[in-house]
């Protein structure tokens, strides 16, 4: 037997092709190619990405990735001759296990796409288009989608400004389940960020805006309470985190008025946010002891750094990648030489040194 | 045999000093769980020393049945080996992994200044010493002691913590290091324990200075400074508790009452008359 794939990614020049096929659902894919005749398949399908794999004769591999071209070209209703690529055996096995890895991905090491290969494999799975080899080929998929990520810094940090300031709050207060939050201003990086901490589960989510009906609107959407514009001051020595994102032209927190609530916060730390463009906040409010204001640039610079450490874990993952393809490969040989071989879980001589 | 048990046991706290750096530089958390297992286990071996040095120290009649701490080589054995239960107590509570390497270290001194400096064999009490005493007022007072190491060590981890987060450009050591607000409450907890056991410890002292000496107080140097290490960390806590402060500044205070700890273990047996026996005086009268 032969593994083949094709298919197109973000990766591929002309996008709009991607366009046509990104995030088919898979399920329906699966089936039309159930009744073309194929019987080991999976399918891939997420808004960056369009894969097909299968398990073929190896005799037959070059004309079976023909016809997984031209169902896909007219899947798309375009043809599609020569613009997927294509890959076999090892290759294809490298590449999936890369992809699981979040190596392939826009935002490197990124997780969505663990669960999208799992949900692309249960769907072939519940059809009964799988058989040993490609079950074994995605539950390993998997298993190295994981090992990647935990042996390797890829996945480390947060890659989104929301993120990384939920988890500067955490480095201030520790639980954040005791914290509350203040969002002043509405739009959609406040309703972002709202998610981000709503998500973590804080104590109380308020909301302020200069006209009171668009807080309480907002506040209902996310189990806030809305407060009054001219209860900001005294709402600052109440709450642990400020996320500010107006559209004033001027500062809407002033250092005296940090300065008066800090008096009365009992030296408890304050964390503002502001990521407003032109600035909410004063500069001078972080020179005032126990206060840290970040502002987006802040947030957007330690993303890059994130993302540039992703990127310098790259090359110890992708070996790590090519080193359990290679196993995955040499167990498939010895299966179809019906010769029993086991595939070690956990870390052998190579993936060991690989981890250190 | 009691010094080849402490040297494992030195041994074994090496290991987790190397093993808590190990943590801070790296992100794999099967460090700090080694840590705190060897360290486990180095202080059994301490432990057993310490049956061992007893038992030495019994076979002298007059030291029967009082706590061998009259040596420099007791003492710091003493206070390195509290360090690390504290420590190995806090962690196995809290799970602050990374304090490994704020805290050890100060017990790999004591312990390891013991090893290369004093002199490990037992000698018989002074008279001065023959007291049930000195089971109370020493112990109690290195046991505070060993918990205010540990607050400096969570203290320090506090001020690079702040530091980090006010700098804007975090490093890896942020992602590693607790919450600010955690340090400073820890920090707090582990003073409001030892700032009790240090008043019993010296209020004791005037008790047996009261039977021996006649006097309750008497200026010595060893109490003097163990007076202003005890305002220090009265300061520490009327900041902490009545003037609403925290954090940075009231860790600063409490840096300075653990240097006073410091001095007043060891750099005060060199100015005191009375209590001087670490450095082999003392007890003059």
């Amino acid at each position: 037997m032969a593994l083949i794939l094709t298919g197109l990614s973000h990766q591929c020049a002309e996008l709009e092709l991607l366009e046509l096929l990104a995030a088919a659902p898979a399920a329906s894919v699966l089936g039309k190619l159930k009744s073309a005749g194929w019987e080991r398949v999976t399918v891939l399908s997420t808004c960056n990405r369009f894969e097909i794999y299968a398990e073929v004769e190896p005799e037959a591999a070059a004309g079976r990735l023909d016809e997984l071209e031209a169902f896909a070209g007219k899947l798309a209703g375009v043809d599609l001759k020569g613009k997927l690529y294509r890959k076999r055996d090892a290759q294809a096995v490298e590449h999936l296990f890369a992809v699981a890895s979040g190596l392939d991905s826009m935002v490197i090491g990124e997780g969505e796409i663990l669960g999208q290969v799992k949900q692309a494999y249960e769907a072939a799975l519940g059809m009964r288009l799988t058989g040993k080899v490609m079950n074994v080929l995605w539950q390993r998929a998997l298993y190295v989608g994981k090992l990647v990520r935990s042996q390797t810094a890829i996945a480390a940090g947060h890659t989104s400004a929301a993120g990384v300031a939920v988890e500067l709050a955490e480095k201030i207060f520790g639980d954040l389940s005791q914290c509350r939050v203040l969002i002043i201003g509405a739009g959609s990086m406040a309703e972002t960020a709202a998610k981000y901490f709503l998500s973590e589960k804080v104590a109380q989510l308020y909301v302020a805006n200069r006209t009171f009906d668009k807080a309480v609107l907002l506040a209902a959407r996310f189990k806030a309470q809305a407060v009054r514009w001219d209860s900001l001051t005294e709402m600052l020595a109440h709450v642990d985190v400020v996320l500010s994102s107006t559209g004033a032209d001027t500062a809407v927190l002033k250092r005296e008025q940090v300065e008066i609530a800090m008096s009365r916060r009992q030296g408890r730390s304050l964390f503002i946010i502001d990521i407003a463009m032109p600035r909410d906040v004063e500069e001078s409010v972080h020179g005032l002891e126990h206060v840290y204001l970040y502002t987006l640039e802040d947030l957007k610079e330690i993303v890059d750094g994130q993302l540039q450490q992703r990127r310098r874990e790259q090359m110890k993952a992708e070996r790590l990648v090519k080193a359990r393809a290679e196993e995955f490969f040499k167990w498939l040989d010895a299966a179809r030489d019906g010769v029993r071989a086991d595939l070690k879980h956990g870390l052998d001589g190579a993936g060991r040194r690989l981890a250190e | 045999m009691e010094v080849l048990l402490i040297k494992i046991g030195f041994a074994l706290l090496s290991a987790s000093v190397v093993l808590s750096f190990a943590y801070l530089f790296s992100r794999n958390e099967n460090f700090s769980l080694w840590m705190w297992y060897v360290l486990g286990v180095g202080i059994a071996a301490h432990a057993a020393a310490f049956v061992v040095r007893v038992e030495a120290f019994w076979a002298i009649a007059e030291n029967r049945y009082y706590f061998p701490i009259n040596s420099f080589f007791g003492a710091l054995c003493y206070l390195g080996w509290a360090m690390m239960v504290i420590f190995w107590l806090v962690e196995g509570k809290h799970r602050l992994h990374v304090l490994g390497a704020f805290v050890l270290p100060w017990a790999w001194i004591s312990i390891g200044a013991g090893l290369r400096y004093a002199d490990p064999s037992v000698s018989g009490l002074v008279p001065a010493l023959q007291s049930y005493w000195i089971n109370i007022h020493p112990v109690i007072l290195m046991t505070s002691y060993a918990a205010f190491a540990n607050a400096f060590g969570v203290g320090l981890a506090l001020l690079i913590q702040e530091r980090q987060i006010k700098s804007r450009r975090p490093s890896a050591l942020c992602y590693r290091l607790p919450a600010i607000e955690e340090l400073d409450n820890l920090n707090y907890r582990i003073i409001s324990f030892a700032f009790p056991v240090l008043t019993v410890g010296i209020f004791m002292g005037g008790v047996w200075a009261y039977n021996a000496w006649g006097r309750f107080w008497g200026w010595d140097a060893k109490e003097t400074w163990a007076l202003v290490t005890w305002l220090i960390y009265v300061v520490y806590l009327h900041m902490r508790l009545f003037a609403g402060w925290r954090g940075r500044k009231t860790v600063y205070v409490s840096m300075a009452g653990f240097a006073a700890v410091v001095f007043t273990f060891y750099g005060v047996n060199f100015l005191s008359e009375l209590h001087g026996y670490l450095s082999g005086g003392g007890g003059i009268r």
